[in-house]
């Protein structure tokens, strides 16, 4: 027992610039870490798009030519498609993007620093675990990045299989880069599961005294929610991308049928990974959402509880859905029939959460902070994709559909325009309490803006061309599509200028922002605990157990 | 409960006070997190049974739940380990405390010269609650909230004084 020291010692933050962020177990700066290497992998990915809609720009292949990748376009020289290459930017724009960008910024990033906050916690269940998952998913990274620069197939660098890593694609692919991206995958999902763990311990067993899960704040539900999602989903993706492993080293045919393998099991497989993978990259935003909304409109959330089950729902329905990506694989007319029906039953729980939000809205006194016009973007536009959802779900439609640009402009507008203006609305609503520094209201209002019209011409269009039938993944099209992939283009051109003026914004804010002085610079709506603490907050916090009245304001619930 | 008094153990005759951390997931919590896991994983698992792939996905399964498993149990044990328990009789009062770290640790004085103290700033913790007596001075609840603190320092006065 510990002899009693009468005299408090304040706590220092002695640790070196390497000690802090190097070897960090604290929550708060592991956070940080994640949030600002999920931001410089997403560049990356961000650059790879720029890429492929410059070409995509006009019909023909201008840049990614055999004779060697160019910028600028040159019709008097010979330019021989290289469809590799192309191949090889999907790729790694997709694996990029779901494995280490969304999810380290909204799991890794806003979930470590957040969630021990709202529930009251001193720092995660197990600190020196967490900075385990990070550092493994920085290894996850170098090796993703590195698999691109390794020989691959078509004797070239990188391998050109799709995200999806589908056999005998994926099996045949030659040299050693698609190892690597196996790698980089197994690591990342290795790094994800042990970081669900924590997640997990943390909010069950350190939450508050008083705090009853019908009480925990919206984004820390989300985050049990998607950590629950991650402990089930990524141990079956990591089985089906270690017989991948064995398929292509060792001699195994689990896809092969040569040896009695099935390639279509392995579709089965990854997606029963892979549908989960996309609400564990959605639920933590509309976590930050129900924050956001409640906040800027002065109410508390409408049906908290409805929010709450509406999550779980989302998440248990994630499970059994899995075979509406791959319809055309010559499934019986029960199994497309059943998959069908129960696709359309996600849009009950969806549904129920964008009519509370908007609920919540009703009535208040919205105010159109930059934090409120990201959330605004991403229920307008999050909707828009919940829609295309709908139709793409009926077996029938999907025969047309399937493997076309509606697809892409689908699933954009749940990823870029939905995730990623979550992630938004949580950079600004949290940039005050994270740096302690407030960004210029006009800076956020204009990249909203420039990265609305931006993101919305880049993908509307992509509707238009999926109706007329130009099929995605392929690196040149008939002159027929040339309008709006033309548009298209200037869209993403757009949305790009975005995102590097929100760079220049950010380092702009941190190094020279306004400094806050109050615990609370929006209202008193934005009322969990993590608001209740200095901005930034101290290394540590929570060391002492709040009290329920800080954070139990009953009309939440 | 943060802290509570037990029934007297044996024929020491001794009034026993335990102090623990809060934790808010009990031993009915744990088993329905790790039921509702395990139902859910068998969701996968059961569509390959009989098929070779249950072999390679059953390993990442039962890691992914025994590690789940073995992280609440951990942490359940590292908490319920800091646990602090006082037992007093007119003769001695005896205060134990078990950390994960650092092994068990006992203080105990002579019951008549304990001077129960709180301090309600300066020291590390508001109203830090220690007790003195015997060769040295210890400190007492550091897991409590600080309206817990104040109580156990009545509950405390009260029993001493009745031993008196």
């Amino acid at each position: 027992m510990a002899d009693a020291a009468i005299h408090g010692h304040d706590h220092h933050d002695e640790r070196s610039f390497f000690t802090r962020w190097f070897m960090s177990t604290n929550h708060k700066d592991i956070g940080i870490l994640y949030l600002f290497v999920a931001g410089a992998v997403g560049f990356i990915a961000v650059l790879f798009t720029v890429y492929m809609r410059l070409e995509l720009m006009n019909p023909g292949v201008q840049y990614m030519c055999l004779e060697g990748a160019r910028f600028i376009a040159d019709a008097s020289a010979e330019c021989t498609p290289n469809g590799h290459l192309w191949n090889v930017l999907i790729t790694y724009h997709g694996v990029l993007m779901m494995f280490f960008v969304v999810i380290p910024a909204l799991f890794g990033g806003f979930g470590n620093y957040l969630m021990p906050l709202q529930i009251g916690a001193p720092d995660m269940a197990f600190p020196r675990m967490n900075n385990l998952s990070f550092w493994m998913f920085v290894a996850g990274t170098s090796l993703g990045v590195a698999s691109l620069l390794t020989p691959g197939g078509d004797g070239q660098l990188g391998s050109g299989v799709g995200w999806v890593l589908y056999p005998p694609l994926s099996t045949s692919e030659g040299g050693m880069s698609m190892d690597l991206a196996i790698f980089a995958v197994h690591m990342s999902g290795a790094s994800s599961i042990l970081g669900a763990i924590n997640m997990i311990t943390t909010f069950l067993n350190m939450r508050a005294p008083g705090m009853t899960l019908h009480k925990v704040p919206l984004f820390s539900w989300s985050i049990f929610v998607t950590a629950w999602m991650i402990l089930l989903a990524l141990p079956v993706l990591a089985g089906a991308i270690t017989m991948l492993l064995t398929d292509r080293n060792f001699g195994t045919t689990f896809f092969s049928p040569s040896g009695g393998g099935d390639p279509v099991l392995y579709q089965h497989i990854l997606w029963f990974f892979g549908h989960p993978e996309v609400y564990i990259i959605i639920v933590p935003g509309f976590g930050i959402i129900s924050h956001v909304i409640s906040t800027f409109s002065r109410k508390p959330i409408f049906g908290y509880l409805p929010m709450v089950y509406a999550m779980v729902a989302i998440g248990a329905l994630g499970f059994i859905v899995w075979a509406h990506h791959m319809y055309t694989v010559g499934m019986s007319l029960t199994q497309q029939s059943y998959f069908m029906l129960a696709t359309m039953v996600i849009a009950v729980p969806t549904g129920i959460k964008i009519f509370s939000w908007i609920a919540t809205m009703w009535g208040g006194s919205v105010e159109f902070r930059t934090p409120m016009l990201w959330a605004f973007g991403f229920l307008f536009l999050f909707t828009v994709g919940g829609v295309t959802g709908i139709v793409l779900s009926q077996a029938a439609i999907d025969r047309a559909y399937h493997d076309t640009y509606y697809v892409v402009a689908h699933f954009h507008y749940v990823m870029s325009l939905g995730a990623v203006f979550a992630i938004f609305a949580g950079v600004y609503f949290y940039m005050p309490k994270l740096s302690g520094r407030m960004f210029p209201e006009w800076a956020g209002n204009l990249h909203f803006a420039a990265m609305f019209i931006g993101s919305n011409l880049t993908f509307f269009p992509q509707h238009f061309l999926g109706r007329q039938g130009m099929p995605r993944r392929y690196i040149d099209y008939p002159e027929a599509f040339a309008y709006w992939n033309h548009l298209s283009s200037i869209g993403a051109f757009i949305a790009f200028g975005s995102f590097v003026f929100f760079i220049v914004l950010l380092f702009y804010t941190l190094l020279a922002g306004r400094k806050v002085d109050v615990n609370n610079p929006w209202n008193e709506y934005a009322d969990t605990l993590e608001w209740t603490l200095p901005c930034p907050p101290p290394e540590h916090t929570f060391e002492q157990l709040p009290k329920q009245s800080d954070w139990d304001h009953g009309h939440s619930h | 409960m943060p802290y509570r008094w037990l029934p007297p153990e044996g024929d020491t005759g001794c009034r026993r006070l335990e102090i623990r951390p809060h934790r808010s997931l009990g031993p009915r919590g744990f088993v329905t997190m790790i039921g509702l896991t395990l139902a859910l994983a068998s969701v996968p698992l059961l569509a390959v049974l009989g098929s070779v792939i249950l072999w390679v996905l059953l390993p990442f399964m039962a890691a992914a739940i025994g590690g789940l498993w073995w992280a609440l149990s951990r942490n359940t044990r590292d908490r319920l380990a800091q646990r602090e328990t006082l037992c007093l009789t007119r003769q001695q009062i005896t205060l134990t405390h078990a950390s994960p770290r650092h092994g068990t640790r006992s203080w105990s004085a002579n019951p008549y010269w304990v001077r129960v103290r709180l301090a309600p700033t300066g020291g590390p913790v508001p109203d830090y609650l220690t007790l003195a007596g015997g060769d040295r001075e210890v400190e007492l609840g550091a897991c409590l909230s600080a309206p817990e603190r104040r109580a156990l320092a009545q509950d405390l006065r009260e029993a001493l004084a009745g031993l008196r």
